[in-house]
């Protein structure tokens, strides 16, 4: 018994992680439509700055915590302004802007190992005086019941800006159709650029939060990416709620998969529903 | 003078693994990022046939080959199904898989360990031990499979492929069976990739999952892109300058660690700076 709330327990956390993934990854690929592969690396971004604000200079937690995402934030608009902007006014293809994004991915990746080096790092002072919860015998640490909570937050307020204010409206209007949204007077190229500076802020934040939880690696954002895709395809790509609900079964499914063979097997498990989804249900849970 | 043989050992090995992916990606237009998972079964193959019952490399090459092909027809007929980037990433998906399968199936791979004392190849008593001889070897496989892939190219064949990259439609409608078309070429191409594959192993006498990775097949997206799509030239040319060109680099005097890096980081530049400014690549014929 135990062992099964642990393991809910387990995948609760991940698919609050995974959440934050697929939303950040859900916004640009909406609004943007293509898979930015380049959006992966600015989770480290996120992770490093706070190793290198709170960790090595000694800042505060929270401050450090909101540079980072900024940090990762600025990147991802500053990218999407010199690289992808480019391509797009040249109506360059989508495989043209995913081998780009490919290489964002590695030239920022090979960066931050140059910076840091490539060790794993913890981001946590003090790992031993963690406070847990026992949940009906599972136990959930500190730093997890804030992930968590950070997930939801960010979900509800992405959803209600999203549907329900001017600037929601005029994203979702570039993400239909970009020329007609020009005509009626939005701005797109902000508007695009703006996405980007959110969405690569959530996945910031994504990445500070598996530096809290397990660590940090410079090339830790391809798998992260990656399972924010998932997720976001598993529920239905371009649905807020649906990329939220995604995470959640995909952390159960890798979780159940992991206890029942072991969890060296958890992403070959990730693909593998992504390809029986692709293969099924190419629209996702709540996909239209 | 080792070293420089070492090298030409490299680009052959990558020049032919240059040819193969090129024939899907430049002749067939379908963006494949998983090659390093048939270049993988190709070593694995060859590798296990001749440590465990001793065969003759030459007997090992051709079991090499059959896994890939085998395996490459398993998950191009499921592949056959998807389309533009969710191809790209079906594939992403796939090279998670068997790498994982590499990495865990212990029993028969050894997992991280590797599979070490793979034997060089030898024929009518003739052992190619030495390196020069095993260059001669690979540049002979390597003029092989580029006789293979010009032939294919400038078959019939080659040119329903470059009328079903252009437009797939169009060429549907004159009665063509795409799917059998992009099937065909997929497990040709993975054959190709299985040579390679068997002669990394034999040439380094060693082999773990690692050289296996999705980062590879990433590389090797690299090569045909930097070298042209679509061209076979192109295809060794890519090869030959992603080789060189960080060895290159080693002499600048950086530390190891950040060489690699460095490394890495000129590879994603060099993929963006072609998307923006030349698309085709050094000399391809073909505008993704």
């Amino acid at each position: 018994m135990d062992i099964v709330v642990q393991i809910l327990l387990n995948a609760v956390i991940a698919g609050a992680i995974y959440s934050l993934l697929a939303l950040g990854f859900n916004l640009i690929y909406s609004t943007a439509r293509f898979f930015d592969l380049g959006y992966g690396a600015l989770t480290a971004v996120g992770g490093y700055s706070v190793f290198f604000l709170y960790k090595i200079l000694g800042l505060p937690l929270i401050p450090s915590i909101i540079f980072g995402m900024i940090m990762a934030g600025i990147l991802g608009w500053g990218v999407s302004e010199l690289v992808y902007r480019p391509l797009r006014a040249r109506k360059a293809s989508n495989t043209v802007l995913l081998v780009a994004a490919l290489g964002v991915l590695t030239v920022i990746q090979a960066g931050i190992a140059i910076l840091f080096t490539s060790q794993f790092q913890t981001l946590s002072r003090y790992v031993a005086e963690q406070q847990t919860y026992t949940i009906l015998g599972g136990v959930i640490t500190q730093t997890q019941v804030l992930i968590l909570a950070a997930g939801l937050i960010i979900m509800v307020l992405l959803g209600v800006v999203l549907k329900y204010t001017r600037v929601g409206k005029a994203v979702r209007a570039v993400a239909d159709d970009e020329e007609v949204a020009t005509i009626v007077g939005i701005n797109a190229q902000r508007i695009m650029g703006g996405v980007f500076f959110v969405g690569s802020m959530i996945g910031g934040l994504a990445g500070i939060s598996v530096g809290f939880d397990t660590g940090i690696q410079p090339t830790m954002g391809l798998a992260l990416l990656l399972k924010g895709v998932i997720a976001a395809i598993i529920g239905g790509i371009g649905n807020v709620w649906g990329g939220v609900i995604g995470a959640f079964v995909l952390a159960l499914v890798e979780n159940l998969g992991a206890w029942q063979f072991s969890g060296e097997w958890k992403d070959a498990i990730a693909f593998l529903v992504l390809i029986l989804f692709l293969l099924f249900r190419p629209k996702g849970i709540l996909g239209k | 003078m080792e070293y420089l043989i070492h090298i030409a050992i490299l680009v052959c090995i990558y020049g032919i693994l240059g040819l193969s992916l090129n024939l899907v990606i430049g002749e067939a237009g379908l963006l494949n990022v998983t090659q390093a998972a048939f270049y993988g079964m190709g070593a694995y193959g060859a590798a296990l046939l001749i440590t465990n019952y001793d065969i003759n490399f030459f007997l090992a090459l051709l079991g090499g080959i059959i896994i890939s092909a085998f395996g490459s027809l398993l998950i191009g007929l499921v592949l056959s199904r998807f389309r533009g980037d969710f191809y790209a990433l079906g594939s992403f998906g796939f090279n998670v898989i068997v790498w994982s399968i590499m990495l865990n199936w212990q029993d028969v791979t050894h997992g991280p360990l590797g599979i070490p004392g793979i034997a060089r190849p030898a024929l009518f008593g003739f052992t190619f031990s030495e390196n020069l001889t095993f260059l001669i070897l690979a540049a002979v496989f390597l003029a092989l499979v580029y006789g293979i892939s010009t032939f294919i190219t400038k078959s019939s064949f080659g040119r329903v492929l470059k009328a079903l990259r252009e437009d797939e439609e169009a060429i549907s409608v004159f009665g063509y069976a795409t799917s059998y078309y992009k099937l065909v070429t997929f497990v040709i191409s993975a054959s190709l990739a299985a040579i390679a594959g068997a002669l990394f192993a034999s040439y380094i006498t060693f082999i773990d999952p690692s050289s296996f990775s999705l980062n590879e097949s990433i590389f090797l997206l690299s090569i045909v892109i930097l070298g042209g799509l679509g061209s076979s030239r192109g295809a060794v040319m890519g090869a030959l300058f992603l080789i060189v060109l960080p060895e290159a680099l080693r002499f600048v005097g950086f530390p190891p660690d950040v060489a690699a890096q460095m490394r890495q980081m000129v590879y994603g530049l060099i993929l963006i700076l072609l998307m923006l400014y030349r698309p085709q690549g050094l000399m391809g014929t073909f505008r993704m």
